[in-house]
């Protein structure tokens, strides 16, 4: 078994623990869940963490959530260990033909060896400046440059 | 209801030969970051309408990231919570004629 395969093997792991314990941000279907974009609560709630797959997209490119979630708070990791460049970008993303990458507005380095910056990941961090609920996950999307690779989400909402 | 919404022209951002406006028209947005994209090998030059090719005036230079690391980045956003910075006063330049330095910018629109 090869580097890749085994990565690919914990990955998989990685994936069963997380279906287990959902987070809110990460139920399926169409139901709205959440607070209404621009609301501010009292409470900050992590709807969205860990590993995020897109694999079970047609072309790896997946949104955060299907449906409309605001977040006041967003940070995307390239996973340690993992290989490829990690594409951020809006709904323009999702029906690209070409090349993904030149929709996206954002791009993140991999850090698969802990060489560089002295082993910190490459991160996009986004936030409402007064802590408002304004970001819809469901209008930023992924794209794993290496299909089934899995960058760190974690996203919060004041609730 | 308020949302945080990206900028349509976010993105790689072609620039051939003098620093460009990141738009042609007035463009309020909240938050914008600028960074070399990954790979390439220009340094990337920010500033006002009189950004000069020679760095003069620039409000920040950012080194490439041609083989691994993080970006070097321009970030600015007002934390007032309001669209206030214009795009069409922010120029960029790349020292290498056809780098797409990353452009990414947010502003709040009601939906």
């Amino acid at each position: 078994m090869n580097r890749r395969e085994l990565f690919k093997q914990a990955l998989g792991v990685g994936a069963a623990a997380i279906a287990v314990t959902r987070l809110s941000g990460q139920s399926s279907g169409s139901s709205y869940n959440g607070p209404a974009g621009g609301s501010r609560g009292s409470q900050l709630v992590t709807v969205l963490a860990g590993p995020f797959d897109t694999s079970q997209q047609p072309n790896g490119v997946a949104p955060l959530t299907a449906v409309p979630q605001y977040a006041t708070y967003l940070r995307i990791q390239a996973h340690p260990g993992q290989e490829g460049k990690i594409a951020i970008g809006g709904p323009g993303m999702a029906s690209t033909t070409g090349s993904i990458a030149d929709s996206t507005f954002l791009e993140l380095w991999p850090n698969y060896d802990a060489s560089f910056d002295n082993g910190r990941s490459d991160t996009w961090i986004f936030s409402d400046p007064k802590w408002l609920n304004t970001i819809d996950l469901s209008q930023i999307y992924v794209y794993p440059e290496i299909a089934g690779e899995t960058p760190i989400v974690t996203a919060f909402q004041l609730v | 209801m308020t949302v945080l919404t990206p900028w349509a022209a976010s993105g790689p951002f072609p620039v051939s030969g003098a620093p460009a406006p990141l738009a042609t028209s007035s463009t309020l947005v909240n938050q914008l970051s600028v960074k070399p994209r990954l790979g390439q090998w220009s340094k990337v030059l920010i500033g006002g309408p009189n950004l000069g090719t020679d760095e003069s005036n620039a409000m920040a230079i950012l080194y490439p990231v041609p083989n691994g690391g993080q970006a070097d980045a321009f970030e600015v956003q007002d934390q007032g919570g309001q669209n206030t910075i214009d795009l069409s006063q922010i120029y960029v330049y790349a020292t290498i004629p056809g780098d797409t330095p990353m452009v990414e910018a947010f502003g709040y629109q009601t939906v």
